[in-house]
Order: structure tokens, then sequence, then C-alpha cells
């Protein structure tokens, strides 16, 4: 018989939120056994403001980066099967394949509706969360016997000096173009900037601290399965702080079609790197989000009630993305999202995301079948 | 992908599956063992490459690498194919491991992920099924392997020594002589897939005569003193290899492949034929008469007849008499690379011109294909008489 109430709850409704409720309603749990707490019942709320505002045209991750709980079909085989073309295919098999931000949202809509997300979502910031006899309570209400955390990102992250500049505007925040653009940063957000700043006419200065680095994923592509997951695990706190740290240095793909519009701008005199703002008339900011659980108010509440471990700017999970000190046989609390890099250094990501959720999942399952 | 080494094992194990399946089906309907002979080569050459060489080599493995690594393993197959003689033919074999490497990229990009909600995030791992499928791999070859075995045909060993003869084979059996073993009175061969192997014969009408049957081997007998054919073969196919025939004066021939027309191929390899009318004769069959020595008989050294078919080939041939090698009476024979001395006249036939002494001749409606051949200290060349054909013209 389907319980009535809630065992389940899901603490965040964006992405991650969305792909851990397709995960556990795939796993065979009903709407009415699961509660979603967010503030925006779409789960693209979030994404598409940041994408609309950078003008973000294609997506950076690839087929499999879709919020369905199977791997396949992918996005490229939905995208063949819909245009009646192989191209898609071709392109996947290559790892050259890139849905376009439409194809996504559209993606993310579809999954929604077919989940019953709606269902199950509760219109709640949740601002604390405490473990309690037979589970944990989200702001009193509860018990939950399973929880996942996915807050999303604790905000957008100013360089110091700049988040009270009038001229400072952040990357996922609306705006337009000046005739003299600095960027800062020189990540996928900054790439993409670049170039719609040029495709605007302005003259652009790309502020930057370090090269960026040349890939095609934020994190290598190892780590996105277990082999390399395997090795990640095995490192030492040092260490596993000092890789993280490494994974967020900035990047962006290669490809002619970054590379072309930038040396010919740069041929022009449109298109400089300097090592300051110095007196640019807008500055972009595309520095990224806030990092650390302390960023969040949720977790740093979470990490001081309970005095979990944690590791430099991260809280310390098991494999699963559990919290170890707060999860055992008739509980659970996971971690999904940028929050759960020290389980998964690409947890940002959906396929990240998925990792957390499917952990989360063979938690519930246990839980239920015993 | 990233596979885990077991990941790669338990995928490639799954992939297998239904192939194998596939093969027990053909072995079964066919009858023949390649399909499952293949099967297994297949999956043993994987098993190989993702131990000793993916998963050493290729930390991700794109999509794209698939089809340079499917070629990789459709050539490592075929050259165990080769070393092992198994006798699967081309283009049926070539079909099954396409066949089976397009299950392999279906279930790997969409059969293994729907069953297994974590299959990429493991690394191909599959848990307790992948244990399941070692479990029954292993219990399809066993299977196959213990019915094969208990198929094989008992093996006779014959003791060192003389043991009276005739000995009648007529069920499928192997007969296998120590050193120094001999059969009086000569071996007759009436069930297929009869091996006799490293028997001495002495004296009888046949050294050794097999009489309808197929894919008889004769590997390594020796043949001495029989009053007729040293190996008279009726209505069969033979493979002979590395005999010894020694043949006494008179009517006599050393091997005579007779009468089977149609049956297939039959092969005489390696042999030294002494003595006798004539050498080897091949009519009204198809031959391949290879790396012989035949010498010292008092007739045609080898002969194709009577609409045979065959191939002559880097034999040596010493000391016949009228024709070294004859290609007779409407046979089609390619006659390369051999080496014919010392071939003289026929002084019984004086004046026959085709009994002339020479190296090769092609008579009455026959067509001999020539290349390479060495003539040395023939009385004739190359004679062509009756309407026979030989190419290129001499």
């Amino acid at each position: 018989m389907t319980p009535t109430t809630p065992s389940c709850a899901i603490v965040g409704s964006g992405l991650g939120g969305l792909v851990a409720y397709t995960t556990l309603r795939h796993g065979g749990l009903a709407p009415v056994e699961i509660a979603v707490f967010g503030t925006d019942a779409d789960p693209a709320a979030a994404f598409r403001a940041n994408a609309g505002a950078i003008r973000q045209r294609h997506m950076r991750s690839e087929s499999d980066g879709h919020c369905f709980a199977r791997t396949f079909p992918g996005l490229a085989v939905r995208s063949a099967l819909r245009d009646r073309s192989l191209r898609p295919l071709v392109d996947s098999v290559r790892d050259r394949y890139r849905p376009t931000v439409d194809e996504f949202l559209a993606h993310v809509a579809e999954a929604r509706a077919a989940s019953g997300w709606d269902a199950s979502f509760r219109p709640r910031r949740v601002e604390q969360v405490r473990a309690v006899g037979g589970g944990f309570e989200l702001d009193g209400d509860g018990p939950f016997a399973h929880v996942l955390l996915a807050p999303g990102h604790a905000g957008l992250a100013f360089p110091p000096g700049l988040d009270e500049d009038p001229r400072a505007v952040h990357a996922y925040e609306p705006h337009g173009y000046a005739d003299e653009v600095a960027v800062v940063g020189a990540g996928m957000a900054a790439a993409t900037e670049w170039l719609n700043a040029l495709a605007a006419g302005a003259r652009v200065a790309s502020v930057r601290r370090r090269e960026p680095e040349r890939r095609p994923l934020n994190v290598e592509r190892r780590y996105f399965t277990k082999r390399g997951l395997d090795g990640f695990r095995r490192t030492g706190r040092e260490e596993r702080i000092a890789l993280l740290r490494g994974f967020v240095a900035p990047s962006y793909p290669a490809g002619p079609e970054w590379d072309e519009p930038i040396a010919r701008a740069t041929e022009q005199g449109r298109f400089r790197v300097e090592p300051e703002v110095n007196g640019a008339a807008q500055v972009i900011c595309a520095t990224g989000f806030r990092r650390g659980y302390a960023a969040d108010p949720l977790l740093r509440d979470l990490v001081g009630g309970h005095g979990l471990d944690t590791a430099g700017s991260w809280i310390v999970l098991d494999a699963d993305s559990t919290v170890p000190a707060l999860t055992d046989d008739a509980r659970t609390l996971a971690l999904a999202g940028a929050c759960a890099q020290w389980a998964h250094p690409g947890s940002d990501t959906v396929v990240g995301m998925k990792h957390a959720a499917r952990g989360f999942l063979r938690r519930v399952m246990r839980w239920r079948t015993r | 992908m990233a596979y885990t080494l077991s990941g790669r094992l338990q995928s490639r194990l799954a992939a297998a599956q239904l192939p194998l399946v596939a093969a027990c089906v053909l072995c079964v309907v066919l009858p023949a063992w390649w399909p499952l002979e293949l099967a297994g080569l297949m999956l043993g050459v994987g098993l190989v490459l993702d131990v000793v060489v993916y998963d050493r080599l290729l930390d991700y493995q794109p999509g794209s690498a698939a089809v340079p690594l499917g070629l990789l393993e459709l050539a490592l197959v075929m050259a165990a194919v080769r070393a092992f003689s198994i006798g699967a033919p081309l283009l049926p074999a070539l079909g099954f491991f396409a066949g089976s490497w397009l299950v392999a990229q279906a279930l790997g990009h969409a059969g293994l992920p729907l069953l297994r909600l974590s299959y990429a995030d493991d690394g191909g791992e599959l848990g307790r099924i992948g244990a399941g499928l070692a479990v029954v791999t292993l219990t399809v070859f066993g299977t196959a392997g213990g019915y094969a075995w208990s198929q094989l045909p008992p093996t006779v060993h014959l003791s060192a020594g003389i043991h009276q003869g005739p000995i009648v084979i007529t069920k499928r059996e192997h007969l296998v002589g120590e050193r120094g073993a001999v059969v009086r009175g000569g071996i007759v061969v009436r069930a297929d897939h009869v091996v006799v192997r490293d028997v001495a014969t002495l004296g009888g009408d046949y050294g050794i005569e097999v009489d309808r049957a197929r894919h008889v081997v004769l590997d390594g007998v020796q043949v001495v003193g029989a009053k007729i054919d040293g190996i008279h073969v009726r209505q069969s196919t033979v493979s002979i290899d590395d005999c010894r025939v020694d043949s006494p004066a008179g009517w006599t021939q050393g091997i005579d492949i007779s009468f089977s027309a149609g049956m297939g191929m039959s092969m005489v390899h390696g042999c030294t034929v002494v003595g006798g009318m004539q050498g080897i004769v091949v009519d009204s069959a198809e031959a391949d008469i290879h790396e012989n020595r035949v010498s010292t008989t008092s007739f045609q050294a080898i002969s194709m007849t009577e609409m045979s078919m065959g191939m002559i080939a880097e034999n040596e041939v010493a000391g016949a008499v009228g024709a070294g090698i004859a290609c007779v009476d409407q046979s089609m024979c390619m006659i390369e690379d051999n080496r014919v001395s010392g071939t003289r006249p026929d002084p019984t036939s004086p004046g026959l011109e085709r009994q002339g002494g020479y190296g090769i001749i092609s008579d009455y409606k026959a067509e001999a294909e020539l290349a390479d051949n060495e003539l040395v200290g023939n009385a004739g060349r190359v004679g062509v008489f009756a309407g026979a054909v030989v190419t290129p013209a001499e």
C-alpha cells in the first residue's frame, strides 16, 4: 500500500531537486511520498535566468546531461528522433554534441510534467534542518526519514572591491553592453560574455588572474564515472582539498566558435587582456558563484547545529553524497549540487546531481524494503 | 565511458550472451561447431584485450573508439581462427562478428543503461547480474565442451610389433600406432571421419583401402609391399599427409584415388612414393597433389586422368617412364613449381610418341595450365596430344 505522508523531502526546487525527484519516482515512490520545498515551482527558473543573462545558447553538458532518471535515451537520441537526423548521434559519438539551451529547457519542462513534480511541490524556503527521532525536521515540519538538500548556489560572487562599484554588474544579472567593457573572469561565462560584447559592438578588456584552461567539461571526464571517482575518493583530506581547488580553475571548451571571433577582434584592436579593470565604463563580473558551505545559511546552520565534519570549505560526505554523522539505517541526509563536491567533483553538473540522487534512492529503497 | 576493469569484463560478458545463444542455435541447425568456436574466440580475444590493453590504455573510452577497436578485435579474431584451424566460412563468420558487434554497441549505449540505472556511473559494472553472466557463460561453454568431448571418436592405440590384418574400420575412430606398429595384410576404412596415424602396413592387395568414406585422414602411414595399390581410395575423400609407399615391381600403384568426382577435394601432401608402375593416380576425382617425392616408377609418376580436376604442385619426380606428370582424358590440371627429372621413353611402346619420356604431357582433350616447372634431363619437355591443351603454349 502506498503511504499517504511523505517520508522523503527534497530541499531545493532547482535542477538538483528535479533530478532527485525523477530518480525517486523512477524507483517507485509516489508523489505523495515526496515533499519538495523551494521558492519557485519551475525547476529551471534559476538556470533560465542565469543562461538568459549571459545569452547562453548551448549547454556545456552533453547528451546525458538531462533530468530523467535513466541515462538512455539521452538528449542526442531524443533530438535525433525529433528532427529525424543522425547528426546528433554522430556528434554524440564524437563527444561533440551540445544541446541548445532551448532544448534543455523544453526537456526540463517535460521532465517536470511527466514526473508529477507539481504534486509534491511545497512553496517554502527551508531555513533549518534538525535531526530528530525518526529523521529530520525542516523548520519544525516533519519528521522526514530521508532528506536531500539541493540548495543550489549560495549567491553571485563579486571580486573584492567591485561589489559596491556602480559600474559593475554580474554576468548572471540582466545587462546590456557599453562601448568599453571589462569582463572579469576567464571561465565559460566570461568567454560567453566576450563574444556577446564583441557581437554588440563593444571593445572588450578581459581581466584575468590566470589563463583559462581549454577543456570540454568543467571537470575531467574520468571523474564522471566510478573509475575516476575511485581514485578521487582514495585521496587524503589535504590532497582532496587541493584537487577540488584545482577543479575551480577557469576553463571553457576549445573550438573555432570561440577562437575565431576573438582572434578577429584582437586584430581589429577590439579585444585585449588586462591585469586590472582600469577605467572601463562597464565591468561585467563573470566570476561565478559564492562557494563553500559557509556561504549558504542553511548549510552553515546545519554544520553548526550538528557539529558536522568539514574540510576547508566543504562538508565531508560519504561516497554516496550522504552526511555520515546523520545517516544510518533509519534515516538519510544527503547533499546534491555544488555543496556535494566532497563526494563528486562534478556535483554541480546534471550528471553529478544524478550520482547523488541515485545514492539517495539506494538508501531510501534499502529502508523501504527492510 | 570510463570503464572499471570489472565493468569492462561484465559488460563484455553481457554483450556475449545473445551471440552465444545464436551460436548454440546455429550449431544445432547447421550442424557445425564453428559458430560456438567463433563466439568463444571472440569472447576470449575481447576479455584478453580488456585486461591487458584497454584497461591500461583507455582511462576514458569515447564512443568514437568503438569502430577502430572493433576492427582491431576482428583482425585478432581472424588471426586466431587461422591459428586454431577453425573451419568457419568467411562471409558467415564476418556476418556473425558484425552482428555481435552491433549487439554489443546497442547494449552498451542503450540496453544496459536502461537495465541498470547507475550503469555509466558504475563504470559498466552490473552488480549481481555480472556474476550471473559469468556463471551462464561458463555453463554454456562447459556444456558445449562436455558435449563435444563426449562426441569425440574413440582412439585405438596399436602397440609396437606386427598385428595380423586386415583391420577393418567401420565406425568413426582414431587408429594410432606406436613406433614400430605394423599391420600385416592391410587396413580397410569404411567410415567417415576416421583417422589413421603412424601405422605401417605390410603386404595385402591394398596397404590401406578407403571405401565410400568421407573426411578420412591418413597421417604418417607407411605402406610396404602391397600387391595392387599402396593406398587405394574409392568414392571417398581423404587427406594423406607425410606417408611413405614402397611398391613392388609389376602392375602396382603407390596411391590411387578414383571415382570420387563431386565428393570434394582429396589431398596428398608430403608423401614419398617409390617404385611400382605408377606413383600417384587421380582418376575421376578432385585432388591436390602437393610437395610429394615420386621416384623410380616403371610408368608415369603422377597422373590425373578421366575428367579429374586438381593441382599438382611443388612435387619432385625422378626416373619415371613415358611421362613424369600426365594430365589425361579431359582432365583439368594446374601443374606448377614441380621438378621433373630423368624421364625415359617407354621401351615397351617403341615409336608411341606420347610415351616418349616427356617431363609433362597433356593428352586427349585435357587442359593443363603450367607454371614455373623445372624439367631436367628428360627425353622430352612437354608433350601435347590428341586435342589437349597446355597454357601457356609450349
